[in-house]
């Protein structure tokens, strides 16, 4: 039995912008994004019809992107512990900003809090990020990205809510640079 | 902060993800509608996940990466430069 193959291709933007979150270089994300195909179309007889190929997909990348890593290790990072909470809105909200007249859109472009969320993102600890990117960028579920990286689901839910919160944080930290600002809205 | 208040933070990335039980969509909806300040919230924090999926579907994979795997099903894989 063999699958079609082109089941598999269609998602090739989706492992891309994924690798690259992950690796921050493109051509380590487009490397990592070909050693995902050729073990996928090694296996492809182990995939089962019908069921999820993306999820099967990003199965494969992250397990080759931690066996990278694996040989080049980083410092380990204490994810899982408890962080502290953080969120832009409250902290907005405690700067005594009118954040309860303004849209969510005008929060965010006053600040500029949208210019660098990817840079925001690649500076979290990968298994935070790697949470973030299969949940808020590439739409899989809790339980889905529970399988993917072999994790439970308790903790998809509580690298989730710190990344987000640490993703938060350092968009917080980078607005606070000198760069021109337009002037608050909601001040009229 | 009251007690619906604090039950529907702690459900608040649930329901923006869609993963509560219908019974849990139902309670946090009812809340949000009844309390402003939560559903202000609730909307910053629905246009942060938003925020985050569209600034990161801009790149797309290069059109060679994307021509070497259409042919991967078709001719012997070999390493592409
Ligand atoms: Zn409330």
């Amino acid at each position: 039995m063999s699958s079609d193959f082109s089941l598999f291709e269609r998602h090739v933007d989706a492992l891309y912008r994924s690798a690259l979150r992950l690796t921050r270089k493109p051509e380590d994300a487009e490397d990592l994004v070909q050693e995902t195909y050729l073990r996928a179309y090694r296996y492809r007889n182990r995939f089962k019809p019908g069921t999820n190929e993306k999820a099967w997909l990003f199965t494969i990348m992250t397990n080759v992107f931690r066996n990278r890593l694996r040989q080049r290790p980083a410092p380990e990072d204490p994810i899982d512990a408890p962080g502290t909470d953080f969120s832009i809105y409250d902290q907005l909200r405690r700067e005594g900003m009118p954040v309860h007249l303004m849209s969510p859109e005008e929060i965010i472009v006053d600040r500029g809090f949208g210019d660098e969320v990817k840079h925001a993102l690649e500076e979290l600890p990968i298994p935070m990020r790697m949470v973030v990117v299969l949940v808020d960028v590439e739409d899989f579920s809790y339980k889905e990205v529970a399988s993917i990286l072999g994790i439970k689901i308790g903790t998809v839910m509580s690298r989730l809510h710190r990344g987000r919160q640490a993703l938060q944080k350092k968009l917080w930290e980078y607005s606070g640079r000198p760069k021109a600002r337009p002037v608050a809205v909601g001040a009229h | 902060m009251g007690d619906h208040c604090e039950q529907t933070m702690r459900n608040l990335s649930g329901y923006i993800d869609r993963e509560l039980s219908d019974a849990d969509v139902r309670q946090v909806k009812a809340h949000l509608d009844d309390c402003p300040p939560c559903d202000k919230v609730f909307e910053f924090q629905a246009e942060m996940k938003r925020l985050v999926r569209k600034e990161c579907c801009t790149d797309d994979a290069p059109a060679r990466l994307r021509e070497w795997v259409r042919q991967l099903a078709t001719e012997k894989p070999k390493p592409a430069g």
